[in-house]
């Protein structure tokens, strides 16, 4: 028995591989069980930070503006403010505007701005048969959308549930099914645009199921008073989103006592941003780099139907108050494609993707869904990027290894 | 040359000086509030950075020919980013002033180069 598990680790060793075992295993366990994960370690330090991302969250108690407004001969069809949901709403969201748009037989279309969603939006209404200019002071790599965490999280701070009510449930419902599908068109391509990767929650005390607290009493309206005022819709699509698992102890390798794990879409924003832009190109689609300055600049565009999609700057660009920050940032550390998988634990998230490890605080205070509402400071905070860091760095510290 | 016409010669020569006196003074106020208010994001030379636009180049482009006083009022109402609203118009016009100055645009009425070329 010795002589196997010293021979299995001499094998992990020539590989040049440093495989974790399960907490409760010992050098020598015959039984290795079926399912056991065999992962890289990530030993995250700040010393290798490259970089600093801070986003700001465009939210909306009452959920992601989709109206019509006219403005002279001009018809404007929002489409911003969609929280912490925005990739992953964004095809879903593009469909219905595009949809309205369609309903007035213009041909040429104007896009304003080249996030996520504009980007997506003007994809959709090329394949719809539309002649499509994007206008944006930015493209994407520079716009705040590429600073987000880049995974599935299609109900993150999408809206209040009571503010929102119950007809935006069914269109959000609409907007998630149609973009979970079209996520699903980008992968297994070269590049990996899009991927799954195993999610691991850790987890120090068993974890809770108890069903959420009830909101506070009376209406929030605007503004959200605590996380129970956020909407909370996955379970709707339950029926094609993974399931999250949870790991048995003997099949556990973190040093946390709990685990689940489950299979989570992430976004890897170099492959699938270049693939968007390419595809927007390719099939005609014309960018003018320009800055409006009040609504009355659009006069002076030729195309009369126009999707407006400028995310967190409509608070200024068309002076929509009813707009919220939510502050998040992110640090990006060296790609670790050898370790691919995520990690939740005490308040941070890290994701391995093609394009670095992504560490974020996601709520290292207890605030939970709270955390950087009213925020808008817009400048990295590397003391935030350092305690993020600090959770993965001591949970890997407490790991055993082979191999190593 | 007569005193008079001396006199004459000597108040229009100060002219554009008296006129600009009260500008340069509150640009250089403005490069007080800039350097407090707009430089750990915009950078202490204007630069801007990957996430944080540059105020000097495409500003120029992205601005010219618009009222000063839209740029004042987009400045007023936007910025600063964490805390927008919180300039005073005095502080905000003083900014403008700065920013203005130091692209080697006109002060007041429409956004344009001192000198056209």
């Amino acid at each position: 028995m010795f002589a196997g598990g010293a021979a299995l680790g001499a094998v992990a060793m020539m590989a040049g591989e440093r495989t974790l075992l399960p907490h409760s295993a010992t050098a020598g366990d015959a039984l290795v069980p079926p399912h056991r994960p065999r992962l890289a370690p990530l030993h995250p330090r700040v010393d290798q930070i490259t970089d600093l991302k801070v986003c700001i969250r465009p939210f909306r108690a009452a959920g992601p503006r989709l109206d019509v407004e006219r403005i002279g001969d001009k018809t404007i069809f929002h489409n911003y403010g969609h929280g912490g949901s925005g990739w992953s709403l964004s095809w879903g969201s593009a469909n219905l505007v595009v949809g309205n748009v369609a309903a007035t037989l213009h041909r040429k279309v104007a896009v304003i701005g080249c996030g996520i969603v504009g980007l997506t939006s003007a994809l959709t209404a090329q394949r719809a048969g539309f002649d499509v200019t994007i206008y944006t002071r930015d493209l994407l790599p520079h716009t705040r959308s590429v600073r987000a965490n880049g995974s599935w999280t299609p109900d993150s701070r999408i809206a209040l549930t009571q503010t929102a009510g119950p007809a935006f449930a069914d269109q959000w419902e609409q907007m998630a099914r149609f973009s979970w599908a079209t996520y699903r068109t980008y992968l297994g391509l070269p590049g990996a645009p899009i991927m799954f990767e195993d999610n691991y929650i850790l987890s120090d005390k068993p974890f809770d199921d108890r069903p959420a607290p009830p909101p506070p009493a009376g209406a929030p309206g605007t503004m959200p008073r605590a996380t129970e005022d956020f909407a909370t819709y996955e379970s709707r699509i339950r029926d094609i989103v993974p399931a999250v698992e949870d790991i048995p102890d003997a099949e556990n390798p973190f040093a946390a006592p709990h685990a689940r794990r489950h299979s989570l879409m992430i976004y890897n924003f170099g492959a699938y941003g270049h693939l968007l832009l390419s595809e927007f190109h390719q099939a005609g689609g014309r960018i003018v780099i320009r800055e409006f300055h009040t609504p009355h600049d659009l006069a002076s565009l030729p195309e009369k139907a126009i999707i407006n999609c400028p995310g967190y700057a409509a608070r200024e660009w068309w002076r929509d108050d009813s707009l919220i920050p939510v502050r998040g940032q992110t640090a990006w550390l060296p790609p670790r494609p050898e370790a691919p998988y995520g990690l939740d634990y005490r308040g941070a998230a890290l994701l391995s993707k093609t394009d670095g490890v992504m560490i974020q605080a996601v709520d290292l205070d207890g605030l939970g869904e709270m955390t950087g509402v009213g925020n808008s400071f817009e400048h990295p905070d590397p003391a935030e990027a350092a305690r993020a860091i600090g959770v993965f760095a001591d949970l890997f510290a407490r790991m055993p290894m082979v191999g190593g | 040359m007569t005193m008079r016409q001396a006199i004459l010669f000597t108040l229009i020569a100060l002219l554009p000086g008296i006129a600009s006196a009260r500008p340069a003074a509150e640009a250089t106020h403005g490069a007080d509030l800039y350097r407090a208010a707009c430089a750990m994001c915009h950078g202490p030379t204007l630069e801007g950075n990957f996430q944080t636009p540059a105020l000097t180049g495409r500003f120029v482009a992205n601005w010219a020919g618009a009222p000063v006083a839209e740029l004042e009022s987009y400045v007023h109402r936007a910025m600063p980013l964490m805390a927008p609203g919180t300039l005073s118009p005095e502080d905000t016009r003083a900014i403008v002033a700065f920013l203005l100055q130091a692209n080697g645009l006109a002060q007041g009425g429409t956004i344009r180069r001192v000198h056209p070329s």
